[in-house]
């Protein structure tokens, strides 16, 4: 077979293009599962770093100020038992690693006094913003097909997304991702 | 076949893959490493996942002239909390709040013991006055979560259907949303 190749390029090239089709519908029946489910590493955040929302004292935050730094975006909710797992983790992470460059933002699919309630509740040492559907809609741009939580983004510094997840994101996965970046 | 014994014309001679099994082998080989390596990739927190309208399948069927059963076939995996399901008729047109069945307990850390639904879950609503003929809408509000540990946003669904005549049949059940055919789903 490498012979025959070697000696008539019109064969090796089409025998190049069925292989690159041939992975190309591989990738997309095996990648089937997560196209969209938070596929949208590489991307640039700039969709994200335009957003502005209130913050649970109604002051409009906007994304871009936390431009240049490891942030963890976290799309989530008080009605949502799994978001409510992890948060103390990221609480824990927040406070040990802010110093280095890490900032988590919450944006909650909730209502303001809700928020501010559990916030309170777990000592929530990030902002938490209050996103309405809309926020739903800014992470299905993001890859969050479904519009499911939670759902968490992680940016490099130079505002790539390196990591999207949806569901939980385990602290040694966190860890591992963004223990690269700072 | 490769456990066949080795004729006995050759009883020195240990058989050996000819190497046109051997390439087929090694095909083999490469492509179960791909399945492997595609099976964790899938799983790394990217959990398959239905769309809500398909893990929470809603319909509704007119029973008679003033009675409707809103029904949710629930997927495997998926559950609803009673306490956020919200039936409603639109124009209003109750004769009393539906009486929703008694779910699964579960015990959840920050919201204590909750009912939840599984499976299939039916109830009656019933109008407060028979009007065939007419069509009604029955508003779903729910809201649910996956075992894999992720929720959906509280849904609306909507579905207008025609009560039936007195003593006509039951009408037959109207769909919320018909089932997206596609390979990956």
């Amino acid at each position: 077979m490498p012979a025959i190749l070697s000696t008539r390029p019109w064969l090796r090239r089409s025998a190049f293009a069925v292989a690159a089709l041939a992975a190309l519908a591989a990738g997309l029946y095996f990648g089937g599962g997560m196209s969209g489910d938070g596929d949208a590493r590489g991307r640039d955040a700039g969709a994200l770093f335009g957003v502005a929302l209130p913050d649970t004292a109604g002051r409009e935050q906007s994304l871009g100020q936390w431009k240049g730094k490891v942030l963890v975006v976290n799309f989530w909710a008080t009605w949502c038992t799994p978001c409510r797992e992890e948060m103390p983790e990221f609480v824990k992470l927040q406070a040990e690693l802010g110093g280095r460059g890490l900032q988590f933002v919450g944006i909650a699919i909730d209502q303001a006094d809700k928020v501010q309630a559990f916030a309170a509740e777990l000592g929530l040492n990030y902002p938490a913003l209050i996103g309405g559907n809309g926020a739903i809609e800014l992470s299905k741009t993001m890859g969050n097909r479904l519009g499911a939580l939670p759902f968490t983004i992680i940016v490099d510094r130079a505002g790539r997304v390196v990591h999207t997840q949806l569901g939980r994101l385990p602290e040694a996965q966190l860890m591992s991702i963004v223990g690269q970046l700072l | 076949m490769d456990s066949l014994p080795i004729s006995a014309g050759s009883p020195a001679k240990p058989r050996r893959p000819e190497p046109a099994r051997r390439v087929r082998v090694l095909w083999l080989a490469a492509l179960a490493s791909s399945f492997a390596a595609s099976g964790p990739a899938v799983a790394q927190g990217q959990p398959k996942l239905l769309e809500p309208e398909r893990a929470f399948a809603f319909s509704v069927q007119a029973l008679d002239d003033r009675t409707v059963e809103a029904r949710f076939a629930i997927a495997d995996g998926y559950y609803l909390y009673r306490e956020k399901l919200k039936l409603s008729i639109l124009p209003p047109a109750l004769a009393g709040p539906p009486a929703l069945p008694p779910g699964k307990l579960k015990d959840d850390e920050f919201f204590g013991r909750v009912e939840t639904y599984r499976d299939r879950l039916a109830v009656r609503i019933a109008l407060d006055k028979a009007d065939p003929g007419r069509k009604v809408t029955v508003r779903a509000e729910s809201q649910g979560c996956a075992d894999v540990g992720v929720c959906y946003p509280p849904q609306v669904q909507t579905i207008t259907l025609a009560l039936p005549a007195p003593g006509a049949p039951p009408g037959a059940p109207v769909e919320a949303a018909p089932a997206r055919k596609s390979w990956f789903n």
